[in-house]
């Protein structure tokens, strides 16, 4: 062995040139070095962006993220399902149900895991925290997931109760063409719920812009819009006559801020989520921004469980039915530790009787055929025989008949379609103005 | 300090001291000994502190997923992008001015009264309270068991419009009907951080006064002061630290607080600064923006923790 210092002392021929080959062998591993400690963060192709912004007109085929799992998959045997939901979006007694009728199978369930919104959701399924068999997403939520790999495609053949039970609009949804990933779970309008006995249906059906409702000053500080940019700034937009609920346009968005800081001035709303189920059925608003399922649900949370004041609880939605109107979704991660029996849950989640207790208990309608509109205000439903506490309620109270969505809303109301992020950027700007409380004065 | 408990030294020894002494008495303690015990608190400082902290960080100042739009935190500074903090500071001196100027007002305020009343509460334990000290204490430390959040919600059903305090009010025709409480009112934000906060005022005043020796009151009494001099020349003038103390404990939590405005008004005209962190934090693509006004709002604390360390630092070497 050299002393160091000798071995610096020059360098032969032979050396020399072994030592030349050595480097041109080694600069492209170190370009692959100097590459790998690139920016950090993903890049995304203008292809996988545009699978992200799809529109009813424009709609989108999702990529296959491998192979659904094989029909002849036996259910996994003494399974504990995995819900991953938001809170209360699933009656129990539906799940246990499901769990008795899979006895055989010896699974269990033991709790919801819930979120409070798709961010947290979606941040959780990405860390890999989550390990769920079924997911209920939102639909600007599905191409995301599937784009990134989260979930697994489904197979068709054990789902048959799609394809026969539900509504042909969502055959082929144009957020996710020939459903490779999500089923639909439920469908809702978007419109405005009151307390009757201080604004009558006649009042809010006789005005010539009955959003303008919002924005009425004899309702000041009894006024509600939902804590959620989409909802609430779709509603500054349609009253002011803007039908493109998903616009990027900065101009339309203008005119949504402008529409919201008046709002601020004249009626000081409040920004809540649980304002139309549970806080205007118990008398802490007059008026709130309202998805149709929530109002069908307020009735289980009166102060008094009478017919009588299930009567204070209204909906309104344009009488020709031209107004937001959308659905939720059921999907199957892909590290899904059961997803054979996710297939079954799902299946079962489409089965008329299933999808009709459970609605009667969420308040959010399943999208099936026999779900007439005529017997939705007709028959009491599961939940409410069962609640001996309360006097009968109809699935959805006769007098808010407007709460009942139909296949053909889907013809003519509007779709709250994902946005792309430059326009989602100036949503949340406006958003952001409106959550600030800075107001014009007055 | 210097002698540690249960030590097997001989009695004979009236000292033991690292290095040879000790060596030569047969106990001995390595350099690290007593170093040793400052781990876990620098444990805990790393895990609990400065990790979260470069975590936000690298989120201020990393990238967004494309795909998912959730936060991307860069670990490695020199990849570090100020795109969201040049966002973050136009907004606060733009659009948020407003809200940091709103929460500075609820905090002034909700702090003043909580120093008022908590200082009246702690006196009267501390000076008058006699045999009942500790019962009083204990009723008074009786909140803190309870959740934050529980108190919130309970408050949320006496201030309803037939909850106890409209009850109350209308019952003694103080107003003439029920008032609005949860209707979006910065008073009822104020209130609820009052309510929140106010034994964590008591508290530290209550320890302080405690310990003040009676016989400079007395002796005050006995150069001719009245009791209201006594106080404000003797009482007051020596408990400025545990006033400044109780003021930091409670005004900086109440600074990013965000649930008690949440819970009890959900108005935008009572946002608070806690909130608009809040709402960033969940909305797809806004996490960078949401760290950056934590990382600003942490600035910004650190004046009135700056001034309370100073202080305080000047209090000790003036004895």
């Amino acid at each position: 062995m050299q002393h160091p210092r000798e071995r610096r002392r020059g360098m032969s021929r032979r050396e020399f040139l072994r030592r030349s080959a050595g480097s041109a062998v080694a600069l492209p591993s170190l370009a692959a070095v100097l590459a790998a400690c690139d920016r950090p963060g993903e890049t995304a192709s203008r292809e996988q962006i545009n699978l992200l912004v799809p529109r009813p007109d424009s709609p989108v085929t999702l990529p296959m993220n491998g192979e659904p799992i094989p029909t002849d998959t036996p259910i996994e045997q003494g399974a504990d399902l995995q819900i991953f939901n938001w809170v209360d979006y699933v009656w129990k007694a539906i799940v246990r149900r499901f769990v008795e009728e899979n006895a055989e199978h010896d699974i269990s369930f033991s709790a919801v895991t819930t979120f409070n919104n798709m961010e947290e959701a979606v941040a959780k399924l990405q860390a890999g925290e989550i390990e769920a068999d079924v997911f209920f997403p939102t639909i600007d939520v599905v191409p995301k997931l599937a784009v990134a790999g989260l979930l697994q495609p489904l197979n068709h053949d054990l789902i048959p109760n799609l394809e026969q039970n539900v509504w042909d609009v969502y055959q082929n949804p144009y957020y996710d063409q020939e459903w490779r990933y999500s089923v639909p779970y439920t469908v809702y309008t978007t419109g405005i719920s009151y307390r009757r006995d201080v604004i009558s249906d006649d009042e809010i059906y006789g005005m010539a812009n009955p959003w303008e409702i919002l924005w009425d000053p004899s309702h000041r500080d009894r006024v509600g819009v939902y804590d959620s940019y989409r909802d609430t700034i779709q509603t500054a937009l349609l009253k002011a006559g803007i039908t493109d609920i998903s616009t990027g346009d900065p101009e339309d968005l203008g005119v949504a801020r402008d529409e919201l800081l008046s709002m601020l001035d004249v009626v000081n709303p409040r920004a809540t989520i649980n304002g139309s189920y549970k806080r205007l059925p118990q008398g802490e608003f007059d008026l709130h921004l309202s998805w149709s399922g929530d109002i069908a649900a307020g009735w289980g949370y009166v102060p008094t469980y009478t017919r009588d004041y299930y009567e204070n609880l209204g909906y309104w939605f344009p009488e020709d039915r031209r107004g937001p109107v959308d659905n939720d979704c059921i999907a199957i991660p892909a590290n899904a530790p059961h997803p054979r029996l996710a297939h079954e849950f799902i299946n079962f989640m489409l089965d008329f009787e299933n999808a009709m207790d459970n609605f009667s208990w969420v308040g959010y309608q399943p999208p099936l055929n026999d779900a007439q509109p005529a017997l939705l205000t007709e028959t009491e439903g599961l939940y409410s025989q069962v609640s001996g506490w309360a006097e009968p309620a109809e699935y959805v109270l006769p007098w808010m008949e407007a709460a009942v969505v139909r296949q053909s809303d889907f013809d003519v109301g509007y779709r709250q379609a994902p946005l792309s992020p430059e326009a989602d950027e100036r949503w949340n700007d406006v958003w952001q103005q409106f959550k600030a409380g800075v107001t014009t004065g007055g | 300090m210097s002698r540690p408990a249960g030590s097997a030294a001989p009695a004979r020894v009236p000292k033991l001291r690292r290095g040879r002494d000790a060596q030569t008495n047969g106990v001995h303690y390595p350099r690290w000994y007593w170093q040793s015990f400052a781990a876990p608190a620098i444990a805990w400082l790393l895990v609990f502190f400065l990790l979260p902290l470069y975590t936000v960080l690298s989120i201020a100042f990393g990238t967004v997923d494309p795909i998912l739009r959730t936060p991307v935190p860069v670990w490695q500074p020199w990849w570090w992008t100020t795109a969201h903090v040049a966002e973050g500071l136009d907004k606060t001196f733009g659009l948020f001015q407003t809200v940091y100027l709103r929460t500075f007002g609820y905090v002034l305020v909700a702090s003043a009264i909580c120093l008022v009343l908590g200082y009246a509460v702690a006196y009267y334990v501390a000076r008058y309270a006699g045999r009942r000290k500790t019962l009083l204490l204990v009723l008074l430390i009786s909140p803190l068991w309870i959740s934050y959040l529980m108190r919130m919600l309970a408050w949320i059903n006496l201030l309803q419009p037939d909850g106890y305090v409209n009850r109350v009010l209308t019952f003694l025709q103080i107003v003439p009907e029920p008032v609005g409480w949860l209707e979006g009112r910065g008073i009822t934000v104020i209130l609820g951080l009052v309510y929140g906060y106010i034994p964590y005022m008591i508290l530290p005043v209550y320890a302080f006064l405690d310990r003040i020796d009676v016989n400079l009151l007395e002796s005050g009494r006995d150069l001719g002061a009245n009791p209201l001099s006594t106080f404000l020349r003797v009482t007051l003038p020596l408990s400025r630290p545990a006033i400044l103390a109780g003021l930091v404990i409670v005004s900086l939590p109440m600074f990013g607080d965000y649930f008690t405005n949440t819970l009890l008004s959900g108005s935008p005209s009572t946002t608070m600064i806690g909130n608009l962190i809040d709402d960033s934090i969940y909305t797809a693509g806004q996490q960078p923006e949401a760290a950056v006004l934590i990382l600003i709002l942490m600035l910004l604390l650190l004046i009135p923790i700056g001034y309370y360390l100073r202080s305080t630092a000047r209090t000790a070497a003036a004895r």
